[in-house]
C-alpha cells in the first residue's frame, strides 16, 4: 500500500498551519508516503522550502493551492477546492490565478470571484473539492456547485474525502458518496493537513486563537475538536480509508509532475541589441568602461582579471544580470543620481569598468580574488545604493522599463521574534496584557549569557509552573513562523516573460508597489536572481556637496576629481574628528579611530567593520590594535591561515574570513561552511548555530589551535549571525568614508551644507551638525525671509563661503510656501510684512511659523512685536455668532517687551530646533548655574583621575550590546561634546536622573585613553528645571 | 460667588487603594501606545511622571503595579465621590475625568466660613484616604487652574485671588496648543499678561473663542454650569488589586463601603432592610446576592455581621475582582419595616426580581439557574448553568451542536458489560490542553444488552466509561 498526501497547509498559511515546510516534508519521508502536497492557500509561499527539504528525498513535493471563492455560482454552494499543478504550464496557471485573486484585494488577504476562475486557462490544474457539509448548504446547491466545478476543470475533479474523526463525519461521509454517484466523479483520501505530528495541537489551536484575536479559552467551537489533521502513519489511513479512495491518491500523485527546480530564470534579453549575443555585448560595453576608467591604457594585470571574470561570467551565464544592473547604473547616471555597488561580485574590474562600483582594481587588489564563487551554486550578490531622496525614480524607471508585469519587488517574510510570539501567545492563554508587557520589559534583550526565557522565570513572574512550562514550549515553538510578507527593501526580480507565471504577485502595504511570494532565501535556493535597489542618505549628501563646488569651482567637480589617499584627511580621522562622515560618525566609531589611527584607504574596510558585534563579541578588536600598534608579533599558525588573515595581521575582522577559517582551521568543507554561512543570516529569525559549534571547537583542537582561539572564533561567528559585515560591503563603504571625509576636510562648508539638505539621515541632528560646522570655522547665517532659500545654501565667494540656513529648517512652514516665497522675491527684497503677503498669498500659518523662526527680522527688531503685527491681520471668519464685528475693532497701541536673550534661545529651538546665538549652557554658566563645571574644552587639557564636574544637554544615551550594563550619555554644552560613563551600579541607584534628566550634572572623574576622554559617572544631578522649554531632542537607546 | 474646586490627581489609585494596602508604586496607564495618566505619589518620587510612556515608567520602576484606565470607570469614581460629597454642599458639578467643582460661597454661613468648609473637606478627604488638591476661586475656571497646579492653601480674599490666577503661567492655563504656541511667541507667560492686553484686540489677533475662555476665567462672562444630581438609590463599588479568592478577603474591602452606606442612611435619616451585592469574576458571569436584614436597620456593623455570615454559609464560586453594594430601598426611620412606601413603582418584572431574590436568599447563590450552551468541544463543558439575568455573552447555534445525548452524566461511569451492538463511527474529541482538563477520547454510541442506548467512551488510557443515555 502507497499513500499521498495531496491537502496540506503549512504555516505559510499564516497562522493557520502549524509546521513549518520542511518539517512536513520530514515528517512525509518518514512515514513513507509516495509524495506529498504543499497547498497553502491561495499562495505557493511554502513550496521554496518543502522542495529544499524534500530534494534528497524520494517524496515527490506536489504543487498546489487551496482556495475559497467569494461567491457563488447561481443557485449552487460557494465552491471551496484545491488545485494541483500538473505541469510548469500548470503551475503557471496556478500562479497567475494566485496573483488575479491577490491583486484584487488588500496586502494579506485575497479575493476570487467565481467569474474569475471561469476566465482563467487552469486546463493544466487538476481539482479536488471540499464539498459542503449539510449545515452549510442542502444537496441541490451542493450538486450546483459540483456541476460548475465540472465545467471548469472537465475531467479533472475529485472529491476530497476526509477523516478527522469529529462530530457530523458520518453524515458528510454519506453526503460524499451521493455527491460522488450523483457526479461520477472520483473519490479520493485526503488528510487536511494542518500539522506534521499530532503533539502540535496545542499550537495550532493558540494559532487559531491568535487569527480570531481570542484566547484558546474563549475561542471555543473556531478551535478544531482534536488533533487529526497532521500526517498520519499509512497503517491508520488504511483503516479509516476504502481502499480505492487512497489508491486515487497516487493516481492523481502520478499525473503531477512539476518540480519547482526546473524552473529557470528567464532574464530579460531586452537590453542586448538585435545580432549580438550577451556575451559579446558585455564584453563590448566592459571594453567601453576600460577606455573611460583607463584612459592611458589598461594595465596588464586588470586585463588578465577581466578576461578571466568575463569567462567566468558567461560560462554562469549571468551575462544578463550584469547587463541588467549596467541598464539600471547607467539610467542613474544620466539621471544625476550618485550610486555605488556593493558585495562579493560588485567588486569587480568588470564592474569598475561598467560603472557599478567606484573600488578601484589596481588601488586594492586584495578584493578581487572573490569574485563568483563556482563551486558554491551561488547567484551573484550585487547590492547598488542610491541616493535616498531620488531611489523611487530608479524603481519608477525599472517599472516603466521592464513593466509591472515583469518586475516585483521580492518579499521579505515577517517571522515571530521573542517580543511578537510572547505577546501573542501570552495573549492567546488569556494572560493579562499589561502583565506581558511587563514581562517584556524586564526581559534584558542584550543579555545573551542567560536567555530571556531564564530571564522571566528569575523574575518569577509567573508561580504555576505547569502554565509557565507550556508558555515556554509554545513560545519557542511559535518563533520563527511566518506572520506575514512584508516588501524587501529594494530587491527586484525581473523576468523575461509575465512574471506572475513564475511566481504570484501580491499587492504590498504601499500602493503601486507589489512583492512575488518569496523572499530572498528562496530565491536563492531555487537559483534565481534579484538585483538590490537601495537607499543610502550618504549618497544624496556627497552629490548635493559636490554639486556646491561644481558652483562655486565655476567647473564640474566630481568624484574623480577628489584626491586619493591625502594624508590630511587620515589626519583629521585619526584624531577622531568624524561627525558627519559616513559610517564612522557614531560615538563607538569616533572612540575607535584614534586608536586604530586609519593610515589608508584598506585601514577604512577595517575600520568599518570593526566596531560591529561579530569582532566585539568575538574579542577580536584589541588583538588587532596590539597588532597594528606593534606591541604583539603577528604570527601564523600555517600557511594556509596566513593566506585568510594576512590582510588583517592574523586576527579574523570578517564574516568571508570567519568563514575560511572554518574551512581551512577547522575542516569545514565546502558544503559546511556554506551551510554555516546561510545559518549565519538566518540565525537573527530561527537559525540555530550550537550545531555547529562542537564540530567548529573539534576541528580546530585537532589541527593544533588553541581552545581560546577557537571559543572566541566561535564566539565571532554568532556575533556576526543577523549582523553580518562582509568585507565586500566594507570595502564599497570604505570608499564612501573617504569621499565624505575628504570633502569636511576641504570643503566644510559644502560639506555640512549638502549633509544638512538630506537630512533626517545619519546620526547627528540639525543642531549638532551646525555646531560642528561653526567649530570648523564655517560661518553661519540664519533664516532669512530675503536671503534664505528652501534647501540651504552657500552664500559669497570663493573659499570663504557662509552657509546660509534654509526655510525647511522651519517647523510648520510648507514646502509649497517656501519656495513660493523665493519666487516671488523681488531683486531688493520683500520690505514689510503686508508686502510679502500680498505678493506671494502665504497662508498666515505659514507667516506665523516664519516670523515665530525669526526669519522676519528685516521687518522689526522686536520679534515679538512683529509676531503681533502678524496677527493684526484681518480675518473674516471666526466671530462668535451674534457679536458684530466691531466690537472688535480698535487700535489701541499694544507694546510687547522685547524678547530676552534666554527668549529668543528658546523661541529659536520651538521653531529650528537649533539655535545661532549662544547656547543655553554658555547663558547658564553666565547666570552662575554652573559654577565649578568644566566645559567640553577644559576636559581636554584636564589631567586623567582627578575628580571634576561637567553639565550639559543631553543628546544621546546609548547601552551598547558589547559593554554589559554600561550606558553611555553624550552631554553637549557650548563648546563641544562630553562622554560621561555611567557604570550599572551608578545607573541603577539614579535611574531617575540618568533616564529623565534633558540638562545632566555629572560629578566623576575623568578617565583617558590617548586623545579620548570620558567621565567616569558618580553622582548624577538632573538641572532640567533651569531650561523648562527647551525642546532638544536626544538620540535614546537607538 | 466663591467656587471650591477638587482635584484629584490619582483618583483611581486612591479607589484601588482603598481596598488593598498595596506597598508597590502604582500607575494608572491608557490608549493603546499606553502612556502613564495617574501615578502615585510613591511611583512619582521614582521619576515616573503624568504622561511618560509605559515602557519608560518601567525602565525607572521595574516592579510598577499596572492598572488600566478607562474613561467609564474613571467617571464611576468620581461619581461615587461626589456622592458622599453631597452630604456636605448641594451644588455640585462632575469635571470629569478627575475634578470636582463645588459652588461655596452659599455654604459659607452653614460652616461659619469658608476656612472651616475647607477643614470639613479636608478631613473628609483624610478619612477616605483621598488626595485632592482644593482650591478656591471667584469663577469655576480660576478655581480649577489654580487647584490642578498643586496642593494650595484656602484663599477667600478677592484680591489675592486675582493675583493668584494671574500669576498662573500660561503653559497651566489650558489653552488650545495652537493659541499657547501663539502667546509664546508674542512673549507672554503668565495669565496675567494676557489680561492686560486690550480685549478686542485680543479677539482680533488670536480668536474670539479665546477672548470668551480668558474672559470665563475672569467672571467678564458668564459660565453657566450644570449641577449634579444624585442618584436615588445607594451604590457603591471597590475593585480589588488583586483577585479575592476567600469570602474572609471580602470583609476588608467592604468596611468603607459599609461605612459610607451608614454616614448615607445617617444623612437621609431613613433605614433599610435589603442590600445587593454584586461580585464580579474574570470570565464568568458576576454573582448576585440579595441580603435582607431582620428588620430596618442602618449601622454598618450589622451589615457587616449580615454579610460575613452570608458568605461563610456559601463559598465563592470563584476568585472575585470586583464588588458592588447597591440600596435600592429605603424606609423612613418611623415606618414600620417590610412595606414598600418608596422606592420605584412595583412591576412584574419587580415582582419576578423578588421572587428570585427571595428563593436565591433561601437557597443561596447558584441553586437557581437555567442552562446555556458554551462554545467548547469538552461535553462536560459544552453547556452551563447560568444564572437568571439575561446574557449578553452571544449564544452557540443549537442547530450546530453536534450530535450529544439529552442525558449527560455528571461523572463518567465505567462501562460494565460489552455492548450488544455498535451504532456509530468513533469520534475523537482531544481538547482542553490549556486548562489542565484534557479530554482525549473515542465516543461511540452503542446499544447495551438491557436496551439502552448509551454514550460510550474509551479514554487515552484504554479505560471504557458511559457518559451519557440517549432517549
Amino acid at each position: 500500500m502507497d499513500y499521498a498526501e495531496l491537502t496540506c497547509f503549512s504555516n505559510f498559511t499564516f497562522l493557520t498551519g502549524a509546521s513549518h515546510p520542511h518539517e512536513l516534508a520530514e515528517r512525509a519521508t518518514a512515514l513513507g508516503y509516495r509524495a506529498l502536497a504543499i497547498t497553502d492557500e491561495c499562495s505557493v509561499a511554502g513550496i521554496p522550502r518543502a522542495w529544499a527539504a524534500l530534494r534528497d528525498s524520494p517524496v515527490t513535493l506536489i504543487t498546489g493551492s487551496y482556495f475559497v471563492l467569494a461567491d457563488a455560482p447561481e443557485a449552487a454552494a460557494r465552491p471551496r477546492f484545491f488545485l494541483l499543478a500538473q505541469n510548469r504550464t500548470g503551475y503557471g496557471q496556478l500562479c497567475q490565478l494566485i496573483t488575479t485573486g491577490r491583486r484584487q484585494a488588500d496586502k494579506g488577504k485575497y479575493h476570487l470571484p467565481v467569474a474569475d476562475v471561469e476566465d482563467h486557462a487552469l486546463d493544466h490544474c487538476l481539482c479536488l473539492w471540499s464539498p459542503p457539509t449539510a449545515d452549510e448548504a442542502d444537496l441541490e446547491a451542493a450538486l450546483a456547485c459540483g456541476r460548475w466545478l465540472q465545467a471548469c476543470f472537465p475531467g479533472r475533479c475529485w472529491l476530497a474525502a476526509s477523516r478527522t474523526l469529529e462530530a457530523g463525519e458520518a453524515q458528510q461521509l454519506e453526503r460524499t458518496h451521493t455527491l460522488a454517484e450523483r457526479l461520477s466523479w472520483p473519490v479520493v483520501a485526503t488528510g487536511q493537513v494542518h500539522m506534521h505530528a499530532r503533539e502540535c495541537q496545542p499550537l495550532q489551536d493558540v494559532l487559531t486563537a491568535i487569527r480570531h484575536n481570542t484566547s484558546v479559552e474563549h475561542a471555543g467551537s473556531a478551535l478544531f475538536q482534536n488533533g487529526e489533521r497532521y500526517l498520519r502513519p499509512q497503517p491508520v489511513l488504511q483503516r479509516l480509508f476504502p481502499a480505492q479512495w487512497l489508491r486515487e491518491t497516487l493516481n492523481i500523485a502520478e499525473r503531477c509532475c512539476f518540480d519547482p527546480g526546473s524552473l529557470r530564470y528567464e532574464y530579460p534579453s531586452d537590453l542586448v541589441p538585435h545580432g549580438q549575443t550577451p556575451a559579446a555585448y558585455l564584453q563590448h560595453l566592459t571594453a567601453e568602461g576600460e577606455r573611460r576608467r583607463f584612459p592611458n591604457g589598461t594595465p596588464l594585470s586588470v586585463q588578465a582579471l577581466i578576461h578571466k571574470e568575463l569567462a567566468l561570467i558567461s560560462e554562469l551565464h549571468y551575462e544578463h544580470y550584469f547587463l541588467t544592473l549596467h541598464d539600471i547604473v547607467t539610467f542613474a547616471r544620466s539621471r544625476d543620481i550618485l550610486c555605488q555597488g556593493r558585495g562579493s561580485a560588485a567588486n569587480s574590474a568588470v564592474c569598475y569598468c561598467l560603472g557599478i562600483t567606484e573600488v578601484d582594481p589596481t588601488q586594492v587588489e586584495l578584493l578581487f580574488e572573490r569574485f563568483i564563487s563556482k563551486d558554491r551554486d551561488e547567484p551573484p550578490d550585487i547590492d547598488v545604493d542610491f541616493e535616498h531622496e531620488r531611489r523611487e525614480e530608479v524603481i519608477q524607471y525599472i517599472y516603466q522599463r521592464y513593466g509591472r508585469d515583469r518586475a516585483a519587488l521580492a518579499a521579505t517574510v515577517i517571522r515571530y521574534r521573542p517580543r511578537s510570539a510572547i505577546r501573542d501567545v501570552g495573549k492567546a492563554l488569556g494572560f493579562d496584557p499589561a502583565l506581558v508587557e511587563q514581562f517584556l520589559n524586564g526581559i534584558d534583550w542584550r543579555d545573551k549569557n542567560t536567555h530571556w526565557r531564564q530571564q522571566i522565570l528569575d523574575k518569577n513572574l509567573t508561580r504555576n509552573p505547569r502554565i509557565a512550562d507550556q508558555f515556554f514550549t509554545l513560545v519557542g515553538r511559535i518563533m520563527g513562523f511566518p506572520r506575514h510578507l512584508s516588501q524587501h527593501v529594494g530587491g527586484f526580480v525581473i523576468s523575461a516573460g509575465p512574471l506572475s507565471e513564475l511566481v504570484p504577485v501580491e499587492n504590498a502595504a504601499m500602493a503601486e508597489r507589489t512583492v512575488i511570494q518569496w523572499d530572498k532565501d528562496d530565491l536563492e535556493s531555487l537559483g534565481l536572481m534579484k538585483v538590490d535597489v537601495l537607499a543610502l542618505g550618504m549618497l544624496s549628501a556627497i552629490r548635493k556637496a559636490l554639486a556646491l563646488i561644481s558652483q562655486q569651482k565655476g567647473r564640474p567637480f566630481g568624484l574623480p576629481d577628489i584626491e586619493r589617499e591625502d594624508p590630511r584627511v587620515y589626519e583629521m580621522l585619526q584624531a577622531g574628528d568624524s561627525i558627519g562622515v559616513f559610517q564612522v560618525e557614531s560615538r563607538a566609531q569616533m572612540n575607535m579611530l584614534p586608536r586604530l589611527r586609519p593610515e589608508r584607504y584598506y585601514d577604512l574596510v577595517i575600520q568599518v567593520a570593526i566596531v560591529r558585534p561579530g569582532p566585539i563579541q568575538g574579542d577580536m578588536v584589541h588583538p588587532y590594535l596590539k597588532r597594528r600598534a606593534r606591541k604583539e608579533p603577528v604570527t601564523y599558525p600555517n600557511d594556509e591561515v596566513r593566506q585568510v588573515l594576512e590582510r588583517t595581521l592574523g586576527v579574523p575582522i570578517f564574516q568571508e574570513q570567519a568563514i575560511k577559517l572554518a574551512m581551512v582551521a577547522a575542516g569545514f568543507s565546502a558544503g559546511e561552511a556554506d551551510r554555516l554561512r546561510r545559518a549565519m543570516a538566518a540565525w537573527k529569525s530561527d537559525g540555530d548555530l550550537t550545531g555547529f559549534r562542537d564540530k567548529l571547537i573539534q576541528g580546530m583542537l585537532a589541527r593544533g589551535h588553541s581552545e581560546d582561539f577557537a571559543e572566541r572564533l566561535y564566539k565571532q561567528i554568532c556575533g556576526f549571525g543577523g549582523y553580518g559585515f562582509p568585507e565586500s560591503h566594507a570595502a564599497s563603504f570604505a570608499l564612501l568614508v573617504y569621499i565624505s571625509a575628504w570633502l569636511k576636510r576641504h570643503h566644510p562648508a559644502a560639506f555640512y551644507c549638502g549633509l544638512l539638505n538630506s537630512q533626517p539621515m545619519g546620526f547627528y541632528s540639525p543642531s549638532q551638525l551646525v555646531q560642528d560646522a561653526r567649530r570648523h570655522d564655517v560661518a553661519v547665517l540664519p533664516i532669512e525671509v530675503n536671503h534664505s532659500a528652501w534647501d540651504h545654501t552657500l552664500e559669497g565667494p570663493g573659499p570663504e563661503q557662509k552657509l546660509r540656513l534654509g526655510f525647511r529648517l522651519v517647523r510648520g512652514l510648507s514646502r509649497d510656501a517656501g519656495e513660493r516665497l523665493c519666487q516671488h522675491r523681488p531683486d531688493e527684497g520683500y520690505r514689510s510684512a503686508t508686502e510679502l503677503r500680498q505678493r506671494t498669498g502665504l497662508a498666515q500659518r505659514d507667516l506665523e511659523a516664519l516670523a515665530g523662526a525669526g526669519a522676519l527680522a528685516p521687518f522689526s527688531d522686536n520679534r515679538h512685536q512683529a509676531y503681533w503685527q502678524l496677527l493684526g491681520h484681518e480675518r473674516e471668519a471666526g466671530l462668535l455668532l451674534g457679536e458684530a464685528p466691531e466690537e472688535y475693532r480698535s487700535d489701541t497701541l499694544v507694546t510687547l517687551p522685547e524678547p530676552s536673550e534666554g527668549q529668543s534661545i528658546l523661541a529659536d529651538y520651538a521653531s529650528q530646533g537649533l539655535t545661532l546665538q549662544r547656547h543655553p549652557l554658555a547663558l547658564l554658566r553666565e547666570q552662575g548655574h554652573l559654577k565649578h563645571c568644566f566645559n567640553a574644552q577644559q576636559l581636554l587639557a584636564a589631567e586623567p583621575g582627578r575628580p571634576v564636574q561637567v553639565a550639559g544637554l543631553v543628546t544621546g544615551r546609548q547601552r551598547p550590546g558589547s559593554a554589559a550594563g554600561v550606558t553611555f550619555v553624550t552631554l553637549e554644552d557650548e563648546t563641544g561634546n562630553i562622554n560621561v560613563v555611567v557604570w550599572l551600579a551608578t545607573a541603577q541607584r539614579q535611574r531617575k536622573p540618568l533616564l529623565t534628566a534633558r540638562l545632566l550634572h555629572v560629578k566623576g572623574t575623568i578617565e583617558r585613553e590617548g586623545d579620548i576622554i570620558h567621565v567616569m559617572a558618580g553622582k548624577l544631578n538632573d538641572l532640567s528645571h533651569l531650561i523648562e522649554n527647551l525642546n532638544v531632542r536626544s538620540r535614546d537607546f537607538q | 460667588m466663591l467656587w471650591l474646586y477638587l482635584h484629584f490627581p490619582h483618583l483611581l489609585l486612591d479607589h484601588l487603594r482603598r481596598a488593598f494596602e498595596e506597598p508597590a508604586a502604582m500607575v494608572v496607564v491608557s490608549g493603546p501606545q499606553p502612556l502613564v495618566a495617574q501615578v502615585c505619589p510613591l511611583a512619582q518620587q521614582q521619576g515616573v511622571q503624568v504622561g511618560m510612556r509605559l515602557k519608560t515608567a518601567l525602565t525607572l520602576v521595574p516592579d510598577l503595579a499596572i492598572h488600566p484606565g478607562d474613561t467609564a470607570r474613571t467617571e464611576a469614581v468620581l461619581a461615587q465621590q461626589a456622592q458622599w460629597l453631597y452630604r456636605y454642599a448641594a451644588q455640585i458639578v462632575l469635571q470629569p475625568p478627575d475634578g470636582l467643582l463645588l459652588e461655596a460661597g452659599s455654604l459659607r454661613r452653614l460652616y461659619g466660613g469658608v476656612p472651616e468648609l475647607w477643614q470639613t473637606l479636608q478631613q473628609a478627604l483624610a478619612e477616605r484616604r483621598l488626595t485632592a488638591w482644593m482650591a478656591t476661586g471667584l469663577t469655576p475656571r480660576a478655581a480649577r487652574l489654580v487647584a490642578r497646579q498643586g496642593p494650595g492653601t484656602c484663599e477667600q480674599e478677592q484680591e489675592r485671588l486675582k493675583a493668584r490666577i494671574a500669576a498662573l503661567p500660561l503653559a497651566a492655563a489650558e489653552l488650545e496648543p495652537r493659541t499657547q504656541e501663539r502667546l509664546t511667541r508674542l512673549g507672554l507667560t503668565r495669565l496675567g499678561e494676557l489680561f492686560q492686553l486690550p480685549a478686542a484686540e485680543l479677539a482680533r489677533r488670536l480668536a474670539p473663542e479665546t477672548l470668551a475662555y480668558v474672559q470665563r476665567i475672569q467672571g467678564q462672562r458668564p459660565d453657566p454650569q450644570a449641577f449634579w444630581q444624585p442618584p436615588h438609590h445607594f451604590h457603591q463599588q471597590v475593585d480589588l488589586v488583586r483577585e479575592a479568592e476567600q469570602a474572609q478577603g471580602l470583609l476588608f474591602p467592604l468596611h468603607p463601603i459599609l461605612a459610607e452606606l451608614e454616614a448615607d442612611l445617617q444623612w437621609r435619616q431613613q433605614d433599610t432592610d435589603s442590600l445587593h451585592l454584586t461580585l464580579s469574576h474574570r470570565d464568568r458571569e458576576a454573582s448576585q446576592l440579595s441580603l435582607r436584614t431582620a428588620g430596618p436597620e442602618h449601622r454598618a456593623g450589622a451589615f457587616g455581621e449580615l454579610i460575613r455570615i452570608r458568605l461563610e454559609q456559601h463559598p465563592l464560586s470563584a476568585p472575585v475582582m470586583a464588588l458592588a453594594l447597591t440600596v435600592r430601598r429605603f424606609l423612613d426611620r418611623d415606618a414600620p419595616g417590610g412595606t414598600d412606601l418608596l422606592g420605584e413603582t412595583p412591576d412584574l418584572r419587580e415582582a419576578w426580581y423578588t421572587l428570585v431574590s427571595r428563593l436565591q436568599a433561601r437557597l443561596g447563590d447558584g441553586a437557581l439557574q437555567r442552562l446555556a450552551p458554551e462554545a467548547d468541544h469538552r461535553p462536560e463543558r459544552a453547556w452551563s448553568g447560568v444564572s437568571l439575568r439575561p446574557r449578553s455573552a452571544p449564544q452557540a447555534e443549537a442547530s450546530q451542536q453536534p450530535l450529544r445525548p439529552l442525558w449527560l452524566l455528571a461523572r463518567p461511569q465505567p462501562l460494565q458489560q460489552a455492548p450488544v451492538a455498535w451504532l456509530s463511527e468513533p469520534e475523537r474529541i482531544d481538547s482542553g490542553w490549556w486548562d489542565g482538563e484534557r479530554v482525549q477520547r473515542d465516543y461511540y454510541i452503542a446499544q447495551l444488552a438491557s436496551g439502552q442506548l448509551a454514550w460510550l467512551f474509551r479514554d487515552v488510557r484504554g479505560g471504557w466509561f458511559i457518559h451519557g443515555w440517549f432517549g
